[in-house]
């Protein structure tokens, strides 16, 4: 799958660097650079995609893919998620609330025995960071009410 | 000689401020936690640190990150011997001896010995440093972009050479954050490329975000896979901290070797701390009176391996000071340092900026001095680290990543784009690709995108123009033989009958 994703990237920036100028050997123009490097990159992901359709499926050991199996998927997914949406809810939920959501899901996914214990933890994380980023360092972080709040109360 | 003297006295004045001595206090500190930490090596640290950077001086930042380097080395060999953990890939050698020291009670011995033979050769490399960077920056002043583009293509593929693992790959890591680093506008005409649209895309990818997402996101998926690395921590008292005099005796040759051996290789492309360790065992190994005893706590292979590679830190800055190119994925990050300072490495960087680099070198020295202080008494504090669950450290790590890129830009894009470089480094990682080419390619990128252009029209679009010139030559023949060679030697190797090999040097080559 992976070996396709790459080869795919490979492909639409080889195509795309053609919309780009060429120029001449002697004055390379804009398109030139990426034209080779889409070409060399082509070039290896194909051999590279040749590589693992060629083997995968006959040599991949049973092993492998019991090991996969005993990982933590959960945890490893539930923080790539985390960090995709900390983009998105920062600006609505300001600082400390996402920072504090964000913390308390990770903190979960990786010990869900503990959810009360883990929501008091992530509380002390966001508020120590924005003390730390916003007082200490002086880090301009989205603020609410909540911040100014704290920001008042650690002055 | 006396120049040299004066700038580094000047250099000393300058890293002796309180405000200098603050900043390698901490990047001791941090480099000793994070190379304590099994899999956060130095370039994750620094690389989750990069951001934090802007809040200080060029200064400053280059003497945070020579201290994390530095203390990451000494960090990590002392869970190697303590646990027979290597913190980070550097220390796996030092497993070997030093953990099977542990064993037999002299677990302090291999401390302190690990520590000094640290100390002098950083100290050893440092020197080396100070004058093979200033006589190379004098040569590369005479450089044009033709001899900066073939420093930039050897680089690269004796990085992709020596880096390990399927060649394939590492070109695939190469190309692609070449890839990365044409998007935005073109420098010589303005002209975007690869934006879409996206006015955010106009600069570029920022190399902080994809750094910070290879390096710590992924790191930390990759961390959530393995299994809890709290260990029953073996307490070491101050006392049994003093090796004996034979100890000395036989520690101090491996030492001086190990550095020597580790300066060296540490001006060569690729993992030159790892490289180096493996290099200065096996050479003691073969020197040894006794080889039998390696492998059963011999302290040469303790001595030796943990000076080659401190050694090879102070290798590694050569380049990156003299020539402006990183040859090791963690100066690409240190290099990126100095970029986010507005600052062009290169070799003008030491006649225009001279203040920085002579304080540099100075808190190197400091630095060390400062971990082998600090580093022996508090032994049992920093292996204590290893005691934080790492249901608390990894969430901490993703939380220092998110603010740290959002400080920067406060762009949410940059954040998106560390989501999805963490996603991106985690799978590779998944699939057997090295992200380290990926880092260095995207840095050096723009550099060779340039030189190249820039030959293409002095030599009026003569390809050979650009070759054919004696240093380049030179430099494209040595980046050659590299996959030459090996290959000849494989056909000869076939050709020939086997031979009964010594197996435990086998057993210790990196894969």
């Amino acid at each position: 799958m992976t070996a396709v994703i790459i080869f795919g990237f490979s492909l639409f920036y080889f195509l795309s660097s053609w919309h780009l100028k060429l120029g001449t050997a002697k004055n390379p123009g804009p398109g030139f650079i990426p034209v080779v490097i889409g070409s060399l990159l082509l070039l290896c992901t194909a051999f590279y995609l040749r590589r693992v359709f060629g083997t995968k499926f006959s040599e991949r050991k049973t092993g492998d893919i019991a090991a996969e199996g005993g990982k933590n998927y959960r945890a490893i997914y539930g923080i790539l998620a985390c960090t995709t949406a900390y983009p998105f809810i920062l600006e609505i939920l300001k600082f400390l609330v996402s920072t504090l959501t964000v913390a308390s899901v990770m903190l979960v996914l990786l010990k869900p025995q503990r959810p009360v214990f883990s929501f008091f933890l992530a509380l002390g994380m966001a508020v120590a960071s924005f003390l730390i980023f916003s007082r200490l360092l002086g880090v301009a972080l989205p603020s609410g009410f909540l911040e100014e709040l704290l920001f008042r109360i650690g002055r | 000689m006396v120049e040299i003297g004066q700038s580094l006295l000047s250099g000393f004045a300058s890293a002796l401020k309180p405000i200098y001595l603050y900043y390698a206090l901490l990047g001791t500190i941090l480099g000793t936690i994070t190379g304590v930490l099994p899999g956060l090596g130095p370039l994750g640290a620094m690389a989750i640190l990069l951001s934090f950077t802007l809040t200080m001086d060029a200064t400053g930042a280059m003497i945070l990150f020579a201290g994390i380097y530095y203390g990451a080395m000494y960090g990590g060999s002392t869970t190697s011997i303590l646990l027979n953990i290597p913190g980070e890939a550097a220390s796996v050698v030092t497993c070997i001896d030093g953990y099977k020291m542990a064993q037999k009670g002299r677990a302090g011995a291999a401390l302190t010995v690990s520590a000094v033979g640290s100390f002098i050769a950083g100290t050893i490399s440092i020197l080396g440093l100070t004058v093979v960077a200033l006589f190379l920056a004098d040569i590369a002043l005479r450089f044009g972009p033709p001899e900066f583009f073939a420093i930039g293509v050897c680089g690269l593929i004796l990085l992709v050479r020596l880096t390990g693992g399927s060649i394939l790959q590492a070109f695939i890591m190469i190309f692609l954050g070449m890839a990365l680093a044409t998007v935005g506008v073109d420098f010589l005409t303005g002209i975007e490329r690869f934006t879409y649209g996206i006015r955010e895309l106009g600069q570029g990818i920022d190399f902080l975000p994809v750094a910070m997402g290879i390096f710590g996101i992924a790191e930390v998926l990759t961390t959530v896979e393995q299994k809890e690395f709290i260990q029953r921590v073996q307490k070491v008292k101050l006392r049994e901290l003093l090796p004996t005099r034979r100890e000395w005796k036989r520690s101090f040759p491996p030492m001086f070797r190990g550095s020597f051996l580790g300066f060296l290789i540490g001006l060569v492309p690729g993992p030159s701390p790892v490289i180096a360790t493996f290099a200065s065992y096996i050479s003691e190994k073969r020197i040894s009176k006794n080889p039998g005893e390696f492998g059963n706590g011999a302290i040469e292979g303790v001595a030796g391996p943990e000076a080659a590679n401190n050694a090879a830190v102070g290798g590694a800055y050569v380049p990156l000071f003299a020539l402006g190119i990183p040859f090791t994925p963690a100066m690409a990050v240190v290099l990126g340092a100095l970029m986010l300072h507005g600052l062009t490495p290169g070799p003008n960087l030491i006649k225009v900026k001279p203040d920085l680099f002579w304080a540099v070198i100075a808190s190197m020295y400091i630095g060390n001095f400062m971990l082998v202080i600090l580093n022996l008494p508090l032994v049992n504090v920093f292996v204590s680290i290893l005691k934080v669950p790492k249901n608390i450290l990894l969430p901490v790590i993703v939380l220092i990543c998110l603010i740290g890129v959002y400080s920067v830009n406060a762009s949410p894009l940059d954040l998106l784009v560390l989501a999805v470089f963490g996603f991106i480094g985690y799978t590779l990682r998944g699939v057997g690709f090295h992200p380290a080419p990926l880092i260095l390619a995207m840095v050096i990128g723009p550099m060779l995108e340039t030189s190249l252009r820039q030959s293409l029209n002095i030599t009026g679009g003569n390809l050979s123009g650009v070759i054919l010139r004696p240093i380049c030559l030179t430099l494209y023949i040595i980046a050659s033989l590299t996959f030459i060679v090996p290959l000849v030697l494989k056909v000869i190797k076939r050709s020939r009958p086997a031979k009964p090999s010594r197996q435990d040097e086998e057993t210790i080559l990196p894969p």
